[in-house]
């Protein structure tokens, strides 16, 4: 390594009377598991400060798993937030690790957690303040190996030349034979280039400095991937899944923040994967099939984390804990083991139907706060369109439900710019919430009226590689913009509040999402310009990404607002979920055509492809109803 | 009739340390921290009844961040008598070593909070002078004497004005040499509902003083670690709390001396 390991908390300490929050920097934490003398060390990296990253349950998994490894040792690593970043480059303080404050440049290998578009500029910051070359093609013998994972890596392109291998899909394994491999080929002397050859064997990993970017006819202006000519790695990268889930450690979480943290609780992930199959959605197609863990294997999960961790919240986490075959059962366990103790337990997202609610009212308690509830969009029209299977019927049953079992508070997610998006379909939204605040007028006792509120957030459609709607292209921003305008006139009801989502930052997301390989000179050009924490709305600047697109020669409402041809080679289309292009294709002309397709746990299979692909099947724990 | 959640209870009080790197938690920070390891240490804490149950618990005055401490304290309502050292034993193989318990008693579940009992504080502030002055401690002791004529000194916390009352919080003072070149004072201080000293108002004015400079040069901002000229560096302990007995005497929160042998316990019905 170019730099030693060794504590170097002597060099932060004096900056952090100085700095907002310091306990972002200190470590020591209760239930940290490095092993400083180990042979092999990794350092795993979330792309943003302190207290957004460390409830991550992705990287505490992966934490847990090296940890639990003979000679590796796993530490952490954050973003020091601008005030710190500037304080130690300023003082010629690189990067440190949590655990033991030491260089991250001194690893053997470091993983940038990716979690969406909107954090690449803060993986070049974080690589930056490390000292390591931003470019893999620059990076020495003794530069630490740099990988990539995490839910934004099905179109890894426009990161590529920063990466020297992403790990596609589920890491819970893959990362442990990559350190495996790398310790192995370390070890025996094997040079960069032998190290990333070899690591394209591994299922489910990438090396992109092993692919050409060709451009031709059968493509789109920013290509597709092929292997090098005379190189062995393989034409596709099918993502990793744990086939076996459910006999993984459920309870992965240990070290517990000092810091007060937005998402400061015990998670137990209770289930993997969602089948409902709505088109706009990425995870629901990357985390297939669907998993569950026995209601045995929950209810003793909770009890061990919350003894190990000292927690008095648990969130049963997953994409859609309230499909979990057992939920009502799992609830009713919990409930009864947790009383008296001041616990409390949260599930992050509510089923659109009278059930949803009845489980919501289980957990709630006597303190009902606000319910949230996601029709994603206004009119049944367009739910087929998006394959989101609810109707007005079960939307108005749900909130009547809510609002008679005491709650107040109800805020509606839609998106805004979907597919076939009309005038109609966006004041439909508006009539949506106009008469959900009706039904509570209805519900609610007069006494009571005053604590009613009904609020309605609104995002921007963004095409996702892996999807059925990754062909279309994304509304122009100013049409965005005009649709919001329609919505704000069109709620009749003065109590409805709405919110949308910026345009800007939308765009941006867009030209994440589609873009190649070609726009990576762009995101290196907007981290030039000062493009740092660009998830967080005070510090995001467009203009810093028109001014390096601008240079870089691409136009980014261009990338963002042109469709595809539906037999268009895509830039990512060499990363593979496992659903056949044939699956989507299907998927996109049915959704054209207001054909919804049922969810495959509660009917038969919709033919997706990734079971008989990837060699997985989905488990339940019991009969969905 | 009698309330079904009364509850015979328990009042554990427990002093802790403050050490390390740990200085840099936030007041806010410690309280999580310390009910965490209440619930890893398994005790029988008794739970608040209503809206939003939460842990029967009260603390001493806040630490400032950066601010370390030998002698913090606690008190826990439990709904089961635990040993004195099981009750130990067990916070501490819950907890931090920089925020290790230190010793426990049970105490009269109806005595005073501990905000209310303590009213003494004492401090010990390490100080490294900064290069280019030649400052004595006897110069130090000067300086807090002249800011003790004066009974006061005027800072900001945010957008408000306020003022630290020298003539009631500061008890006395004393500088001395370290062998190893460094200063050190230590601070006898009043606290009241009325008023604390805070350390760093006292060093920043200190430092102006020693400065020699004029009041042209704005308010003393208390922003928790001030960034002063005449000191390089400075490390602050809250080294004693005392409650004060009616003859003025100094005596521990734990009182340790007065702890009956068997703990004292009330039935009573918790508080909303």
């Amino acid at each position: 390594m170019n730099v030693a390991y060794e504590d170097r908390f002597a060099d932060i300490e004096p900056l952090l009377p100085r700095v907002e929050k310091p306990s972002r920097y200190i470590d020591h934490e209760w239930g940290t598991l490095a092993k400083p003398e180990a042979d092999y060390r990794a350092c795993l990296i979330y792309p943003d400060v302190y207290e957004v990253g460390l409830p991550n349950q992705g990287i505490a998994i992966l934490y847990a798993a090296l940890n639990a490894q003979d000679g590796i040792s796993c530490e952490r690593g954050y973003v020091p937030w601008v005030d710190m970043a500037d304080a130690m480059r300023e003082a010629g303080v690189p990067l440190l690790s949590l655990e033991g404050a030491a260089p991250v440049a001194s690893f053997d290998l470091v993983g940038l957690h990716l979690p969406h578009e909107m954090a690449c500029t803060n993986c070049l910051e974080a690589l930056d303040l490390a000292g390591i070359p931003l470019l893999s093609a620059e990076r020495g013998e003794d530069d630490p190996l740099v990988v990539s994972g995490g839910p934004s890596v099905y179109n890894p392109e426009p990161l590529a030349p920063f990466i020297d291998a992403f790990l596609i899909g589920e890491g819970e394994e893959h990362i442990v034979e990559v350190c495996r491999a790398h310790q192995r080929l370390r070890d025996a002397g094997a040079t960069r280039s032998q190290i990333l050859r070899e690591l394209t064997t591994i299922p489910g990993t990438y090396v992109p400095s092993l692919y050409d970017v060709v451009v031709d006819e059968t493509s789109t202006e920013h290509g597709y991937a092929i292997p090098k000519p005379g190189g062995d790695a393989s034409p596709m990268v099918y993502k990793r899944v744990a086939a076996n889930f459910a006999h993984t450690d459920p309870v992965p979480q240990s070290v517990v923040p000092y810091a007060q943290l937005v998402h400061d609780r015990l998670s137990i992930e209770v289930l993997r994967g969602c089948a409902r199959g709505c088109r706009f959605c990425q995870a629901g197609m990357t985390y297939r099939p669907v998993r569950e863990r026995t209601p045995d294997q929950i209810v003793a999960a909770v009890a061990r984390g919350l003894e190990k961790t000292g927690y008095d919240e648990v969130s049963l986490t997953s994409l859609s804990t309230t499909d979990h075959s057992c939920c009502p059962e799992i609830l009713a366990r919990l409930n009864r083991a947790l009383s008296e103790t001041g616990t409390r337990v949260s599930i992050p997202s509510q089923r659109l139907d009278s059930f949803g609610i009845e489980m919501a009212a289980q957990v709630a308690g006597e303190k009902k706060g606000g319910l949230t509830f996601a029709p994603e969009a206004g009119s049944q029209r367009l739910r087929d369109v998006i394959n989101k299977n609810v109707t007005e019927d079960d939307l108005e049953r749900a909130t009547r439900a809510a609002f008679a079992a005491g709650w107040r508070r109800c805020k509606l997610y839609f998106m805004m710019g979907l597919p076939s998006e009309t005038d109609e379909d966006i004041v439909a939204i508006a009539q949506l919430a106009d008469r959900t605040y009706e039904i509570a007028r209805e519900v609610v006792p007069p006494a009571q009226r005053g604590g009613v509120s009904v609020s309605i957030s609104c995002s921007v459609f963004i095409p996702k590689a892996a999807t059925p709607f990754q062909w279309c292209a994304q509304t122009p921003d100013d049409e965005v913009k005009r649709r919001q305008q329609l919505l704000l006139h069109s709620v009749k009801n003065r109590s409805v509040r709405v919110h949308y989502h910026d345009a800007d930052t939308s765009l941006l997301e867009a030209v994440l999402s589609r873009g190649g390989r070609d726009i990576a000179p762009v995101v290196l050009g907007a981290w030039k310009r000062g493009a740092r924490f660009d998830a967080w709305t005070e510090q995001f600047d467009l203009a810093r990404w028109e001014d390096a697109a601008r240079d870089a020669g691409i136009d980014l409402r261009a990338v963002a607002q042109t469709p595809y041809s539906l037999d268009a080679r895509l830039p990512w289309e060499h990363i593979s979920t496992g659903a056949s292009r044939g699956f989507l294709q299907r998927e996109y002309r049915r959704a054209l055509a207001g054909e919804t397709t049922p969810d495959c746990t509660r009917t038969s299979c919709t033919g997706c492809g990734i079971c008989p692909t990837l060699h997985v099947e989905n488990v339940l724990a019991g009969e969905r109803s | 009739m009698s309330d079904p959640r009364a509850q015979t209870l328990f009042r554990l009080r427990c002093a802790f340390v403050k050490h390390g790197r740990l200085a840099y938690l936030g007041h806010l920070e410690v309280l999580h921290t310390i009910e965490r390891i209440v619930r890893r240490a398994g005790l029988p804490f008794a739970v608040t009844q209503g809206f939003s149950p939460h842990m029967r618990a009260g603390f001493a005055s806040a630490l400032p961040v950066g601010t370390s401490s030998d002698a913090e304290y606690f008190d826990l309502f439990m709904t089961e008598f635990v040993p004195v050292p099981d009750a130990l034993e067990r916070l501490r193989a819950a907890a931090p070593i920089d925020l290790a318990p230190t010793a426990v008693c049970y105490i009269d579940v109806h005595a005073p909070a501990l905000t209310a009992a303590i009213t003494r504080v004492m401090y010990r502030i390490a100080i490294d002078v900064a290069d280019g002055y030649d400052i004595a401690s006897e110069r130090i002791d000067a300086a807090i004497a002249q800011l003790k004529e004066q009974g006061s000194i005027p800072y900001e916390r945010g957008r408000k004005h306020k003022v630290l009352d020298l003539a009631s919080t500061l008890v006395s003072w004393k500088v001395s040499a370290l062998s190893d070149g460094g200063l050190e004072l230590t601070l006898d201080t009043h606290i009241s509902n009325d008023g604390s000293l805070r350390p760093e108002i006292l060093l920043s004015a200190t430092d102006r003083l020693l400065l020699g400079c004029a009041e042209d040069e704005g308010p003393i901002v208390s922003t928790g670690i001030q960034n002063l000229r005449t000191i390089r560096r400075y490390a602050i302990c809250r080294t004693a709390q005392y409650v004060e007995d009616a003859d003025g005497s100094l005596l521990s929160p734990l009182r340790t001396d007065e702890t009956p042998s068997a703990p004292k316990s009330v039935s009573s019905v918790p508080s909303l």
